[in-house]
């Protein structure tokens, strides 16, 4: 199983978890950061599933969701379901980084969440 | 800083329009705002074009020279503007600055966008670039995903039902019935998109929990406005309209990364900065076109621009406060529901909506009587960047 490849960005100075990486901390301005990745599971926030998609991807639906992991960070994924039916707000959903689309015959990997509770 | 108004509007019927270019529709509208302005054989000082998918759609860059060149306009100065579907809100308001600060007088602002000429795969990538390339736009995520997991919020927060999205759009398309220039003229009923077997054909799932009808077409238009001091247009042919207020402000480029997802923090913002320049409050406003690309939308913006308090947006809908002879009428045009939504146009043709509606030149099943002052909200991004303008009848 591949490791997680999201880096996300602590401010040094008072401690905000960014993701995706701004040059300036969103609260306090402050430039330096700790790079931090994913802990644990993800609660899901919220989310949706989609039957008009865009270019580059060829299946009926997608299935996509906000998920917040146990050290606070904050990140959009796909879900893999089979419908939004057994999915609820709050629920736990275990993180893996697998292929999310194909760009010029390539892979492109991203973050997936399977439900669990 | 000079007052400034409205002295011409003009726009095309939005919908399919497979015989223009995208620089035909753009021209078209900008003559019918020059001539509405009594300008038809003069010149403007400056030309703000307002465009978000020329270069990915049609190869074409460029466009507001290209269109002095068409309309011959030179030596005017020109630019292109691309906000995304603010674009048209913040071509206003660079055409508004402008002519505020003595440097121009006489400005032409148009805005325009031809989308129908490629696939709806295509388009729906297209408008999906404005989203967070590495953390949202690889997924797949699309400008209804974004909205249907808005939607799910805003239910579990406020209550919003299936109920209020579906009246919003029986409403909005029951205007765009009555408004020429709408791209879907046709009235739908409850028992067509929701209560009824065929309900199930007619309005599937397209971004759950929000379905086809509760999104805005996909659309080819045109829309445009001429811009000059307000003492200068005292003079003009047709009722001028002063744009009294104006706001914008941005927000997070993802959604994960607010606080509360269900708070539309540059709506709050860009209304609250033009009702201060304006010295209006809410309950001054007497016809409001919101953008409402989605359903919800038009619910929370009514909310964040302080309509209504948060949660009470839907159940006013129900209540029929947003309709012609309601509290607060919204989107008599039909709004991006029925009239469409081409990106680039949109912020211009709600301001051209709200300048017939205060010139009183509307039907009187789309007029409100005796309408003074008028608002518009155009929403780029998924919010991340919004536009505010309150207008007010001249009385002259």
């Amino acid at each position: 199983m591949k490791e997680i490849a999201i880096e996300a960005y602590k401010c040094l100075k008072c401690g905000k978890i960014h993701y995706p990486f701004h040059d300036r901390c969103m609260d306090c301005k402050g430039r330096e950061f700790q790079k931090i990745t994913p802990q644990g599971n993800a609660r899901l926030i919220t989310y949706t599933q989609i039957f008009n998609l865009p270019w580059g991807f060829d299946q009926r639906f997608l299935i996509i969701g906000i998920g917040e992991f146990e050290n606070g960070l904050k990140a959009m994924g796909q879900i893999d379901a089979d419908s939004v039916d057994h999915l609820k707000t709050g629920m736990v959903m275990k993180p893996s980084w697998e292929p999310v689309r194909v760009q010029a015959g390539e892979n492109v990997y991203g973050l997936k969440f399977e439900p669990i509770t | 800083m000079r007052d400034v108004a409205i002295i011409g509007a003009g726009m095309i019927p939005f919908g399919r329009r497979d015989e223009d270019s995208l620089m035909d529709m753009l021209a078209y509208a900008s003559l019918k705002a020059l001539d509405d302005a009594g300008m038809g054989d003069k010149s403007v000082d400056a030309v703000y074009v307002a465009n978000m998918g020329a270069g990915m759609l049609q190869h074409q860059t460029s466009v507001a020279s290209a269109l002095v060149d068409r309309l011959s306009l030179y030596p005017a100065a020109a630019e292109s503007i691309e906000n995304g579907p603010a674009s048209g809100g913040s071509a206003v308001k660079n055409g508004l600055l402008a002519v505020a600060s003595g440097y121009y007088d006489y400005v032409l602002v148009v805005g325009g966008e031809k989308m129908r000429e490629v696939t709806g795969w295509r388009a729906t990538d297209f408008v999906s670039t404005m989203t967070h390339p590495t953390a949202e736009y690889v997924y797949g995520i699309t400008l209804p995903g974004m909205a249907g997991m808005f939607t799910r919020l805003y239910m579990e927060k406020y209550g919003l039902t299936r109920d209020m999205l579906l009246e919003v759009a029986i409403k909005n398309q029951s205007m765009g019935a009555l408004n020429p220039y709408a791209h879907v003229e046709m009235a739908i009923t409850r028992e067509g998109i929701y209560d009824s077997p065929h309900s199930v054909v007619n309005n599937p799932p397209a971004a759950d929990p929000l379905h086809l009808y509760d999104a805005c077409p996909v659309s080819d238009g045109a829309a445009a406005v001429i811009l000059c001091p307000l003492e200068m247009a005292k003079k003009a042919a047709k009722t001028p309209i002063l744009i009294a207020g104006f706001g914008q402000a941005t927000d997070t480029h993802t959604l994960q990364e607010r606080e509360d997802p269900t708070d539309l923090k540059a709506v709050t913002l860009a209304a609250h900065q033009a009702f201060e320049m304006a010295k209006l409050k809410p309950s001054d406003i007497h016809v409001a076109e919101l953008h409402d690309a989605f359903t919800i939308l038009e619910i929370a913006e009514s909310e964040h621009i302080g309509f209504f308090k948060k949660g009470e947006g839907g159940k006013a809908v129900l209540a029929g406060k947003t309709r012609l002879g309601g509290q607060i009428p919204i989107n008599l045009s039909g709004g991006l529901k029925a009239r469409g939504h081409p990106v680039g146009a949109t912020g211009v043709a709600q301001v051209v909506e709200i300048v017939f509606q205060l010139r009183h030149e509307l039907g009187k099943d789309r007029q409100v009587k005796n309408a003074e002052n008028g608002l518009t909200v155009n929403f780029g991004g998924f919010g991340n960047n919004v536009v505010v303008f309150i207008l007010r009848r001249v009385k002259q």
